[in-house]
Order: C-alpha cells, then sequence, then structure tokens
C-alpha cells in the first residue's frame, strides 16, 4: 500500500522533472480553450498559422536559447545575433537571385552566426566570463556588425522563398513544419553522447567532470547551437517580412527566455527541453491573441498580457508553496 | 580477468603544515579483499584517494603488477583500471539511473547513444541488487528520487560498469540498509573469484570480519600493522587502531564540585528526518561530547537545537520550553552555534574579519553603525582568542585555518553566548592552533557557557569532555562518563563493539545498529 | 578575483581619465569645461539609475532587475501627470512616484523569495507589467507637464555653471554609501551576497533582506525617472528602456561582482562615467553607429575580462 503510494509519488516527481512542460501543457489547454471560446473559428488552419506565423523566428531562438540554459548558461546576444545574420542574408541576396546566391547568401548567414555563438562560447566556456554580462557585452558587437553590413532597412529577398514561406506544405502550415522539423533535429541531438553530456554539465558540472566528461567543449558548443539556430531564425525572420532590418532581432532575446521558461526549462540548468519552449512560445502566442480578441481597451491589454504572463510564471512558485503550506 | 597486483610504498601526503599521511603502505593482489582500517583522521581516505587518482602525493611509490605508476586524475586511473565508488561526488541528480552509470561511457553506435543497449545494462547492473533495491528503482528512474542508500548502490554500479581490476570501496557500505549490504557482500565474493582486487575502507568492525581477507591498520597516517583476518581478533585489531592511545587531558576539571549545575539546555524524544529520539541535557559550566563515527546525526542535532532545520520533540532552555523556526530566535536566547563547514556556511570568505565577527550583532551599534564602537568590540575580542591577523579589514580567507575558526566563534563571543554548539572545530586546523582552541573552550567552561562539541577527533572527545554521547544512526547510543570515557571504549561504541560485559549498551541498541 | 591586485574602482576612474584626455586630443572641444559638465549631467542619469542595480547585484543568488528601464519611465509620468507643471503638486507627485516603485520592487521582492521566481524572469516579467500600467494610465498619449522647480533643479546650473543634477548624484552617492557601510541592513546585505547559508546560520532573515533590496531597486529607479524627466522635460512610452540594461554594465564595470556579496556605489558611479564617457567620445568621434556599437561591446569585454572570471573546475 505505502509501497504502492511511494511509486506513484516517485513517478509524479519524475514528470514533474522529466516532462517539465506537464505544466506548460496544462496552461496550452486552457490557453487553446479561451481562445476558441473568444474566437469559434479559432481552429480554421489560416487563422491558426496566421496568428503562429508571426512567431516563427521566435520559435527557433527560444531552441537555441534552451541548448544554452539547460547546459548552464544563458545568451543575451541571441537577439543581436538574428540581426545580424538577418542583414547578411539579405544583403548577398536579391529579388532575382539565382540558386547559387541564394545558397551562397544563406551559408555565409549560417556561418555568421555559428561564428558570433563560437565568440560567445569562447569567451564563457574557454575564459569563463560570467554568462549574462558577456552575451551583453558581445550583443553589442554584433548589432554594431549589423549596421555595418546595412545601415538602414531594406534590402529584398527572392519572390519564390518567400512565397513559399506562406504557403502550406502538404496542406500542413508552414509553422507546424518548422516546430517538427525543430523538434526532430532536437531529439537527434539528445540522441548523441552530447545529450546527457549538456544535461550532465548543467545539472553539476563537478560530477560531470569526475565523471570524464569534456564540461568545457559541451558549454562552447551549446553557444555555437544557439548561433545556429538565431540564424535560421534570421532566415525566418527575412521571410516572413521579405526585407533586411539590422535591428529586428531585438525583441526576440528577453521574449525568448520568458518562453524557455513559460515551457518548464530552469534557469539554472541541467534540465527542460526544446518541447516545453516550444509550447511557450506557442502559449505566449496564444496570449496575445486572447489579450486582443478579448474585447479590452487597447490601452490595457499590454497590462494584462503582462499580467498573464507573470502569473504564468508564477504558477509553478504557487503551486509548490500551497504544497508546502499543506504539509506544515 | 587478468591477475592484478596493486602495492603502495611509503607514500606521504602534506595539507600546508598537516600531514594527512605519513608513511601509507598497503599491498593488494587478485582475489581477495584488504580492509584499510585506522581511527577518525588516521590517514585512510588520503591513502585512499591517492590510489584512484584524486590525490598526488608527495612522495612514496605506486605499483600497479609491478610497474610504478602515478594518475594525474581520476580518469587515468580508471583508465588503468582502478574505479573508486564514490559517497555522491559522481551522480547528477536530475538525470536517471541509466544515465548517470554510463556517464561519458555510453554505449555508442553511428554516433547515437544505444538507448536501449545502455537500458538493457543498466537492468542487468540493477538486478544485482534485485530486491535490495527501493520498489520502483529501474534504469529512468531518477536520482533526485531515489533514497540515499539506493544512490549508493547506484554509485557501487558506476564503479562496477567501467569492469575495473581494482575497486575501492571507500565507506561505501555507511549509508546502506542491510539488505543491500549483506548483498553487496554476495558480490564482492563473486567478484573476488573472478579476479578482482578489492580495497574495503570501513569502520564497521563485523562488516570487516565478514568480507575481508586481510586488513592494513593506520595510526596517525602510518601503517602500523598488517593482520590476516583469519588469525585476529576484534580486540587486537582495536588495540592496534589505539595503540599507545591514552589520550592526553587538555582541560583539568576540578575536583566535581558540590555546587548544584543548573541544567540550561534539554531535549526530549527530539527528531528530524535523520535523528530519532534524541534526548540530552547540557548543564552550565560542562562540555559534553557529541561522538561516533562520521555523520551519524551528530551535525543535525546540532542544527536542529539552533532552529535550522525543522524537527518535532521538545527543547526546554533554562527550564522554558523554546520553539525556535530561525536560527535569528535561537541566537536571540543566547545560542551560539559553529558549523563543520567552516567556508561554507560559518564565514563570508571575501569579507573582511571585522564584518565577519559583527554579523550577528549589527543591530547593537544603532540605525547608523557607530563602527568606531564596533571596531573596539571586535578588538576587544579579537585580542582575546588571540587571533593572528594583519588587520580587522583584511578579508577572512587571508587567515590560516584555526585563525579563521577563531572568528566563527568570536563572532558568537561577541555576544556572550551562554550555549555553545560546536561542530567538529578543529577539522582542518594545525596542532598549534588546536592547543589554543582548547583552551579558549576552557576559559569559557570555567565562566559557566555550556558547550555541546562534536568531533570526528577521537582524541580531542576525551581529552576535553566531561561526558560523552556517542551516536549511530541518529540515535544515542552510549553515554561515557568517569571511568567509562576512555579510548577504547568510545571507539568499540563507535563502531558497534561491546568492549567489555560491563558496560554493554543500552537495550537492544548494539543488535539493531549493526544492523540498520 | 582581483587578478591586477587593483582596486576596481580606480580602474575605472584611471580608464575615465584616459578617456577624457583621449577625447580632448582626438576632438579639440572634447575636454572643454561645458562639455565635461554635460557628460557629467549624463552619467548622473545613468548613475542614479544603476543605484538599486547595485544593490541587487551586491545580493548575489543570480540578481538582477531588468524592470528598471519601465520604472523609469513610470516613474517619470506619474510626476508629469500628477504634477502636471505645478511646483506644489510636485512634492506629492515625488511621494507617489517613489512610493508606487517601492512598492512593484516589493513585489519583484515576493516573486523572487517566496515563490522562487528567477530574478531574471522575475523583473523582465514586471517590465511587462509596468509597460502595461504605463499605456493604462497614458491611455498611450503622455499628457502634463514637467514641474519648473524639477527643470531647474535638474537642468539649471546652481553654482559655478555645474548642473543640479550633479549635486543630487553626489548627495545620492553619500547616502548609498551610508546605507550600505553604516547600516545593519547594508551589513547584513553583503553577507546575504556573499553566502546565504552563513548569514542565515549568523541570525540574518535571509528573505527580509531581499524584499528591502528588490523595494528599494524600484523605488530607486523612479527616482532616476523623476530625475531624468527634468532633463527631457518630455516623456516618451520608452524614455527608460535604454537605460535597463547599461546600468548592469555600470555595476559590473564599477568592480560590483555579478555573483554578489562585493561592490560599492563609489564603483557604479565611476562605472557609469566610464560607460557615458565611452559613448560620448565615440560619438565625438563621428564614427558610424557600427563602428560605435563595435567598440563600446569590445570595450565591455576586455573591462570584463579584467575582474569578472568564475573558478576553474580543476582546482
Amino acid at each position: 500500500m505505502s509501497a504502492a503510494r511511494a511509486s506513484v509519488g516517485l513517478r509524479l516527481r519524475r514528470v514533474a522533472l522529466r516532462q517539465s512542460y506537464a505544466f506548460a501543457l496544462l496552461l496550452l489547454v486552457i490557453t487553446v480553450a479561451i481562445n476558441y471560446y473568444l474566437q469559434p473559428n479559432f481552429f480554421q488552419p489560416g487563422i491558426l498559422s496566421g496568428n503562429l506565423l508571426l512567431f516563427v523566428p521566435l520559435m527557433l531562438v527560444a531552441a537555441g536559447q534552451t541548448v544554452v540554459v539547460i547546459g548552464g548558461g544563458i545568451d543575451l546576444s541571441l537577439g543581436a545575433i538574428v540581426s545580424m545574420a538577418n542583414v547578411v542574408i539579405v544583403s548577398l541576396m536579391g529579388q532575382e537571385s539565382s540558386p547559387s546566391q541564394i545558397v551562397l547568401a544563406l551559408a555565409a548567414g549560417f556561418l555568421a552566426g555559428t561564428l558570433a555563438g563560437a565568440l560567445n562560447g569562447f569567451c564563457v566556456a574557454v575564459l569563463r566570463f560570467q554568462p549574462i554580462v558577456t552575451t551583453f557585452a558581445t550583443s553589442f558587437v554584433f548589432s554594431g556588425l549589423a549596421l555595418y553590413v546595412l545601415p538602414e532597412p531594406g534590402g529584398a529577398m527572392p519572390l519564390g522563398l518567400v512565397n513559399f514561406f506562406y504557403t502550406n506544405p502538404l496542406g500542413l502550415p508552414m509553422v507546424l513544419w518548422v516546430a517538427v522539423i525543430v523538434l526532430l533535429l532536437w531529439s537527434l541531438l539528445r540522441s548523441t553522447r552530447y545529450g546527457p553530456y549538456l544535461y550532465a554539465t548543467g545539472g553539476r558540472d563537478l560530477s560531470a567532470f569526475v565523471s570524464g566528461v569534456p564540461v568545457s567543449s559541451v558549454r562552447f558548443l551549446s553557444y555555437c547551437i544557439a548561433g545556429l539556430m538565431a540564424a535560421f531564425a534570421a532566415l525566418a525572420l527575412a521571410l516572413s517580412t521579405g526585407t533586411g532590418n539590422p535591428i529586428g532581432g531585438a525583441d526576440l532575446m528577453l521574449q525568448s527566455i520568458v518562453a524557455v521558461v513559460l515551457g518548464g526549462t530552469r534557469l539554472s540548468g541541467g534540465q527542460g527541453g526544446v518541447v516545453g519552449s516550444i509550447i511557450g512560445v506557442v502559449i505566449l502566442s496564444l496570449i496575445q491573441s486572447i489579450v486582443s480578441f478579448s474585447g479590452a481597451p487597447s490601452s490595457w491589454q499590454t497590462l494584462i498580457n503582462g499580467l498573464i504572463v507573470v502569473a504564468a510564471l508564477a504558477g509553478p512558485g504557487i503551486v509548490a508553496l500551497l504544497g508546502r503550506g499543506r504539509r506544515a | 580477468m587478468a591477475v592484478v597486483s596493486l602495492s603502495a610504498q611509503h607514500l606521504v601526503k602534506r595539507y600546508g603544515g598537516v600531514v594527512a599521511l605519513a608513511d601509507g603502505n598497503l599491498d593488494v593482489k587478485s582475489g581477495e579483499v584488504l580492509a584499510l582500517m585506522g581511527a577518525n583522521g588516521s590517514g585512510k581516505s588520503t591513502l585512499g584517494k591517492i590510489i584512484t587518482g584524486a590525490v598526488v602525493p608527495d612522495a612514496g611509490r605506486l605499483l600497479l603488477d609491478g610497474e610504478g605508476v602515478s594518475f594525474s586524475s581520476p580518469q587515468a586511473a580508471r583508465r588503468a583500471g582502478i574505479s573508486a565508488v564514490y559517497q555522491e561526488l559522481s551522480l547528477v541528480p536530475d538525470m536517471t539511473v541509466a544515465e548517470n552509470i554510463w556517464l561519458a561511457n555510453e554505449p555508442v553506435a553511428l554516433g547515437r547513444v544505444r538507448r536501449k543497449e545502455r537500458k538493457e545494462r543498466t537492468a542487468r547492473l540493477l538486478s544485482l541488487f534485485e530486491n535490495a533495491l527501493g520498489p520502483s528503482v529501474g534504469p529512468d528512474s531518477l536520482i533526485s528520487a531515489l533514497s540515499p542508500s539506493d544512490r549508493q548502490i547506484v554509485e557501487i554500479l558506476k564503479a562496477l560498469s567501467r569492469e575495473p581490476r581494482v575497486m575501492i570501496l571507500d565507506e561505501a557500505t555507511a549509508s546502506l540498509g542491510a539488505r543491500q549490504v549483506e548483498r553487496l557482500f554476495e558480490l564482492v565474493g563473486e567478484w573476488k573469484a573472478r579476479g578482482m582486487a578489492l580495497v574495503f575502507i570501513s569502520h564497521r568492525m563485523e562488516e570487516i570480519f565478514q568480507i575481508s581477507d586481510r586488513a592494513t591498520v593506520l595510526l596517525s597516517g602510518k601503517t602500523v600493522g598488517a593482520a590476516n583476518l583469519k588469525e585476529t581478533s576484534e580486540e587486537e585489531l582495536v588495540g592496534l587502531m589505539i595503540e599507545g592511545g591514552v589520550a592526553e587531558r587538555h582541560i583539568e576539571h576540578p575536583a566535581e564540585a558540590a555546587v548544584e549545575r543548573t541544567l540550561l539546555l534539554e531535549t526530549e524524544d527530539l527528531r528530524t528526518s535523520v535523528l530519532r529520539e534524541v534526548s540530552l541535557g547540557l548543564t552550565e559550566g560542562e562540555i559534553l561530547g557529541l561522538g561516533g563515527l562520521q555523520g551519524q546525526g551528530q551535525a543535525e542535532l546540532l542544527l536542529a537545537l539552533f532552529g535550522a532545520v525543522p524537527h518535532s520533540g521538545t527543547i526546554r532552555f533554562a527550564g522554558e520550553e523554546v520553539r525556535f523556526s530561525h536560527p535569528r530566535q535561537a541566537m536571540r536566547k543566547g545560542l551560539a552555534f559553529v558549523p563543520g563547514d567552516r567556508g561554507g556556511e560559518g564565514l563570508l570568505s571575501i569579507r573582511s574579519i571585522l564584518e565577519n565577527l559583527l554579523l550577528p550583532s549589527w543591530s547593537r551599534y544603532g540605525m547608523f553603525l557607530n563602527i568606531r564602537q564596533a571596531r573596539r568590540d571586535s578588538e576587544e575580542v579579537s585580542q582575546g582568542l588571540r587571533l593572528k591577523m594583519g588587520s580587522l579589514d583584511l578579508p577572512v580567507s587571508s587567515l590560516s585555518g584555526g585563525n579563521a575558526q577563531k572568528v566563527v566563534l568570536g563572532k558568537w563571543l561577541m555576544r556572550d553566548p551562554k550555549v555553545l554548539l560546536l561542530d567538529d572545530p578543529t577539522k582542518g586546523v594545525d596542532v598549534g592552533a588546536k592547543g589554543e582552541f582548547y583552551k579558549i573552550l576552557s576559559d569559557l567552561r570555567q565562566r559557566g557557557v555550556a558547550i555541546l562539541l562534536h568531533s570526528s577527533d577521537d582524541e580531542e572527545l576525551l581529552g576535553l569532555c566531561d561526558r560523552v554521547l556517542v551516536m549511530r544512526d541518529g540515535v544515542m547510543r552510549r553515554e561515557l562518563s568517569g571511568d567509562d570515557l576512555n579510548k577504547s571504549a568510545l571507539v568499540s561504541a563507535s563502531v558497534g563493539v561491546a568492549s567489555s560485559p560491563s558496560d554493554s549498551p543500552p537495550s537492544g541498541g548494539l543488535a539493531s545498529g549493526g544492523a540498520a | 578575483m582581483r587578478r591586477l591586485g587593483l582596486n576596481p574602482i580606480v580602474i575605472a576612474l584611471i580608464l575615465a581619465v584616459i578617456l577624457f584626455v583621449v577625447g580632448g586630443i582626438v576632438q579639440p572641444g572634447f575636454a572643454s569645461f561645458g562639455q565635461a559638465m554635460n557628460i557629467l549631467r549624463l552619467a548622473a542619469f545613468l548613475g542614479i539609475v544603476a543605484a538599486g542595480q547595485t544593490l541587487v547585484i551586491i545580493s548575489g543568488g543570480e540578481g538582477i532587475d531588468l524592470s528598471v528601464g519601465a520604472m523609469i519611465t513610470l516613474g517619470a509620468i506619474l510626476v508629469f501627470r500628477i504634477g502636471d507643471g505645478q511646483n506644489e503638486q510636485a512634492l506629492i507627485a515625488l511621494a507617489i512616484s517613489l512610493g508606487v516603485g517601492l512598492l512593484l520592487g516589493a513585489v519583484n521582492g515576493f516573486g523572487i523569495t517566496l515563490l522562487g521566481i528567477p530574478p531574471l524572469v522575475m523583473t523582465l516579467g514586471m517590465a511587462g507589467v509596468v509597460q502595461g500600467l504605463i499605456l493604462v494610465i497614458t491611455g498611450g498619449r503622455v499628457e502634463g507637464e514637467a514641474a519648473p522647480a524639477l527643470t531647474g533643479l535638474v537642468s539649471g546650473s546652481l553654482v559655478l555653471g555645474i548642473p543640479g543634477v550633479i549635486f543630487l548624484w553626489l548627495l545620492l552617492g553619500g547616502a548609498m554609501w551610508l546605507v550600505l557601510q553604516r547600516t545593519a541592513y547594508g551589513r547584513r546585505l553583503f553577507a546575504v551576497g556573499t553566502n546565504r547559508v552563513t548569514a542565515k546560520l549568523s541570525g540574518v532573515r535571509v528573505p527580509s533582506v531581499l524584499v528591502l533590496t528588490y523595494s528599494l531597486s524600484g523605488m530607486l529607479a523612479a527616482l532616476g525617472g523623476v530625475v531624468l524627466l527634468g532633463y527631457t522635460e518630455q516623456v516618451f512610452l520608452n524614455l527608460g528602456d535604454p537605460y535597463t540594461l547599461p546600468s548592469v554594465a555600470a555595476v559590473v564595470v564599477g568592480g560590483t561582482l555579478l555573483a554578489g556579496g562585493m561592490g560599492s556605489y563609489f564603483g557604479t558611479m565611476a562605472g557609469a562615467l566610464v560607460l557615458t564617457l565611452l559613448t560620448s567620445l565615440l560619438t565625438a568621434l563621428d564614427l558610424p553607429e557600427s563602428a560605435r556599437l563595435i567598440v563600446y561591446g569590445v570595450t565591455l569585454l576586455l573591462l570584463l575580462s579584467l575582474y569578472g572570471r568564475q573558478k576553474a573546475l580543476r582546482q
């Protein structure tokens, strides 16, 4: 009897830590339900993907941020990397680009993002600088490089590519494809040795070190991955706006951290996953959609949005507090 | 498995001025279990750590299969086939059992971790302890959800997964349950038969006799003897461990005066997650010792008395029942606590000596602090303690261990405490500073302060205390005082051996203690 | 930690002097009295805003306050609307503004201590809420006026052509020194930032200290907003945003440990001066914005390499 209860407790604990997005799922259900109530045609593919398409860049940045956070770090420069990769891609392309030019531009953009991540990784993992201030400092460097490449918003993306971004391949919305591809890449990454190394490094670096995990390399690589993801986000941003913007990624950085935390990944590292962060991004978009369809006066919308986000962030803490109160 | 032999010859290790190991020797070969024995602080762990590459010796030789080796890291030792069972040091709490056991040693095919194989291999390892583990422990259980004993088993399996030729079990049984110990010993027998060499470091006498073939005994950092256990008795071994062991009195006790002393601190049926039914009384002008093996609940008891861990049961201070839920309340009543982890819990390492001394007392110096007065008071206390320092404004991290400990004590002396709770205060303190520390405690005792002292150094307990309570597994096992307060009684009570028929433990203490 | 054995405040001040001299050499007029006063005035805004950030970062536990930008704007707007250009109303408006800052800061503190939300996320969420409050209060349009007394105090030159805000800043510097060095709260704050276990076992109520710290940070940010209003005389909906992360940078450049437990407001003042000088110099050099940003970022990185490194795993 007591053994059975203990095993239920263990299982619950495992769910809470491993499927750390359990709370996020609950929020997702609630926000979907409210959206459906406010907007009965919510589930029509056009409406749904229209709502979410704007969030594709954030989804990609949040995925990269998640990898860094699991490894015990944080990256405040991802927004600037998005801007930089965005202008690199756009400035090497035009409306009439040939396929080879397109490939070259994309390669240059992805390389720029990865190298930027490598700089962060070098400072944090090898030189052992504090992640927060380091990535804040490098964000100036990347923003400066973005402005150097393209001082004013402008440029154009090949029409074919832009149009493709707004299609629904195989009848499924583009945003879903992006989410599925990100999740596939994530599960591939997790299935390599890098998966356990990353969690161990963020979870307890000393134990990882004693067990023989190359802790510095693991950290370094996590920043490179985040940089590359930011470059993918830059491409998505260029496609969704059709043009280049040297400060286009600025808002993504802080939002990506909120999405990661909403998705149940702990900022201190070693736990969580990309699945949760993607749910977190969807929740953010749904909250925004609730607020705008709620009929609240427009001047109240930001406040309501902010309060809901804080409430969502506080949720697990409140549950824990109530639990502690009951036991005492 | 190939035949293996490991030999340590004249190993020496010093930490600053303290000699942890003066002359460490041992020999072990395939198919045998060697017990490494010695009282607290005799250098066992240092010798074990040198063998596993965690500590580099200052002098001496290590021979593996007759060839000289030196390990720069635990990984290097592991590659040479020597694995150690760490005490939870190598586990990541939020990862599964399987992930932890195979961390940095995963079965890989085409760049991908073969999770199924890892799980199967883990299940096979876990099945070694079938029926001896918690009901739902499996390859996918999280370490943080496991009980301490199950975690320890995982550590053992992790060491085993590297297929070592030599395995070091350093206090590996300390947190295990009776069934797990029994199963471990069966397995040790199997590994032995397959040609593994094992070094077993333990305090528990009966366990040593159960599985070891030979024993090497350390005393004050020197190997003083090796014995074939088939021909040696428990008493003889205890004799080796305490040889010359007439403890020097550090405090001259005034003849037990007829003065009625007030009972200052009393507990009745005190319980925490670690402690059970602890009842004790502490009178003014007394030093009461807490003895026993390390980690038997002594630190927890001190923390509970100071209001730093949740507890149930009754605590009375000067006859009045008190309930402390924060150290601040205990502090206001006149209690003071010197924690065991000096750097981690006692000091603000990067702050000045002055600030460390004044931390509990700032509120006395007015809304805008009268720093001059505070400095005068600090100087007075530091002079009283004969603190050796450049200036009160230097960071406390600039002090030696002994002087740093004086600061931790000093911050409470500024408040004239009535009860002093000390958790192993002379750990890592050099001999000279220890003597000064004893003098300070003796003075405090004269002034009527009640002192509850936990120490991992048996000599210290015998030399300082009026009475000693011996704890094992969170329970008070025996009280030693008067003529009973001697080394062999203390060591025997700690390891769970009756030293002589006359002072047998209270009802059933021994029997259950050995098995728990 | 201090690898060069030099006091970080001294490093920052030396750097400030070097920047000033370099500015004077490459750009005639940069080292003039008027320009110097202008730079000091700009540094004062950043410095005042970074006062609360200093306390929060000293408190440790990954302490950071990302809501200061929004709090600045809110503080300014409250005075702007309630005060509405009248000197008599100014004091009440100031009190309300500081009170609201204190209250919202306390909410940050409770979220962090009671609910265990990481400071970074809690204050980030709070920034969103405050941004929303601002929109509700203003309805998107900001109407009101800065009180002449305020404008006079901040921008007018009180003595020898030195703007009043600089005296205000020095006054705050003195007050911050008093709080950090001469009150029990200040001493406990350092203890909490250094080692929370030691602090608790020495009788310090850690959560109370933290809540007070975040409250003070909110209040000081609101104060920064009020002062900034005296300079700009107008309020924008994102008035404070450009100060959020630079306030963190000023604190770190001033030698306060990001890990907590060590630091001073004088350091932050020096840090604010260095960052403002750097920005002004880069502007004076007529460099393109891109080069300015890159030099700024690289300089920050170099400063970090002087004193921001973490411990190695292998000891």
